[in-house]
């Protein structure tokens, strides 16, 4: 049995060494937002040779990569996968994710991993003991002879357009549930967001608010470092992220329609609308509902944190609920020192 | 027996089983994936089980990778797993 070593990547020679390794087992993207992220690269070397290889980022798998001549198929892998469990077992990480082609998907079912979402391009699977079964048994359900909508977002933080997006659900709906998107790559933290969703709809009796969790995520998260082109990225992304809506999330909590924001200045965003659209209907309607504008002026998060940057909470009221301006106040300085201190506050 | 956190034990190597116990609430759940399910899915699952009621614990999710392994790495495993999860450092000689 050959050794498993620990890969340091920050080597030049060992990085290319991996490189070159994965790009002859075809995968080629080794852009910065897919490596830097990158925790712990182990590898088997036979001789000199590299021949199998897998890292760990967050809770996730990904550069897996074996070659399997001259071995029985399969062993490598396993060990492997092994590895890396055991890898994250120690760090208290044991629900893990996993990234790859869709031919992959039955090497991973072999070690127990579960398929949550594939398409044509890429698929989704996990392991652990915490799954999406979990996720669906802790959230309240209601019965499929009401009329239930499902809205998805980010709200960074909750304005007066969210607002309305979910009082149109509400008022067309008999339940809506509002899940909120669990990145915490945000001006405003995933408790800080849903806390002001929760304060922000607390008069709307048929809402229920519900952290994403892992299966809605920010759809640009995705790893997507097997994908060839750029342009197919948003693609791949959306369908995925999409399919577990309409396969898992639709289906058990009974969403016969999901709504969404228009969004005319953003093409990704559109994509994103489209996909969606592809992807659930006829299962699943799509709404799309025009943004709430104050003066010609469509209400925007960005617009907020902006004005939070530029000391300007007078021009707040316009925008976000009495709920949300409360919340800003008495965080002022908190949320000007995280913007100062490099928190992105363009993107969503 | 409570089990307080969740805990693996094992290998995906062949003749080896990964075993990963979690908290449960509803008996002892197993989901086990093996190439010999059809002949010794049941057998497998008996063993697991002998081994966390033999602890005196109820409820317990279990999740089993298996890679063709004998009774006796079974059991050697889940104790493992089992220990972990309880936080013992000294074996159950009751069990073994």
């Amino acid at each position: 049995m050959n050794d498993i070593v620990e890969l340091n990547l920050s080597d030049p020679i060992i990085f290319k060494q991996w490189q070159e390794f994965l790009i002859s087992l075809n995968i080629n993207d080794f852009s910065a937002n897919e490596v830097d992220k990158i925790d712990q690269t182990i590898g088997i070397f036979e001789g000199e040779r590299l021949v199998a290889t897998g890292s760990i980022a967050g809770n996730i798998l990904k550069y897996i990569a074996v070659c399997n001549k001259g071995r029985e198929s399969g062993t490598y892998f396993n060990t492997i996968i092994s590895d890396l469990t055991m890898r994250l077992a120690q760090q208290n990480i044991f629900h893990l994710f996993v990234f790859t082609k869709p031919e992959y998907v039955e090497s991973f079912k072999h070690v127990g991993f579960q398929a949550i979402a594939v398409s044509k391009q890429g698929a989704i699977l996990e392991s652990g003991d915490y799954l999406i079964q979990d996720y669906l048994n802790s959230i309240v359900k209601f019965s499929d002879n009401q009329s239930i909508a499902g809205i998805v977002m980010n709200a960074n933080p909750f304005t007066l357009g969210h607002r309305y997006l979910i009082e149109t659900a509400a008022k067309e709906n008999d339940q809506v549930y509002v899940f909120v998107v669990n990145t915490d790559a945000s001006l405003f933290s995933t408790s800080e967001r849903t806390q002001l969703i929760e304060a922000g709809t607390a008069d709307l009796d048929n809402v229920t608010v519900v952290n994403g969790s892992d299966y809605m995520v920010s759809f640009a998260t995705f790893p997507a470092y097997f994908i060839k082109s750029q342009a197919e990225i948003v693609t791949y992304q959306t369908t995925l992220d999409a399919l577990i809506f309409k396969n898992w999330i639709a289906k058990t909590l009974h969403i016969q329609t999901r709504y969404l924001g228009s969004e005319p200045h953003s093409e990704t965003t559109n994509i994103y609308n489209q996909v969606l659209k592809d992807v659930l209907e006829p299962e699943v309607k799509v709404k799309i509902v025009d943004r709430k504008k104050v003066d010609q002026q469509i209400i925007s998060a960005r617009d907020v944190r902006e004005n939070i940057r530029d000391n300007h909470l007078e021009k707040l009221s316009q925008l976000v609920p009495q709920s949300t301006i409360n919340f800003i106040s008495s965080n002022l300085s908190n949320l000007q020192q995280r913007i100062q201190k490099g928190m992105n506050i363009d993107g969503n | 027996m409570e089990i307080k956190h969740t805990a693996i034990a094992g290998t995906l190597e062949s003749s080896d089983i990964q075993i990963m116990l979690s908290q449960g609430t509803n008996g002892i759940e197993i989901n086990l994936e093996s190439d010999v399910i059809k002949q010794f899915g049941d057998q497998i699952k008996q063993v697991i089980t002998d081994v966390i009621k033999d602890y005196g614990i109820d409820n317990a999710k279990v999740k089993a990778v298996d890679k063709g392994a004998l009774d006796c790495v079974i059991k050697a495993r889940t104790i493992t797993a089992v220990q972990r999860s309880i936080d013992a450092t000294e074996p159950n000689w009751e069990v073994l």
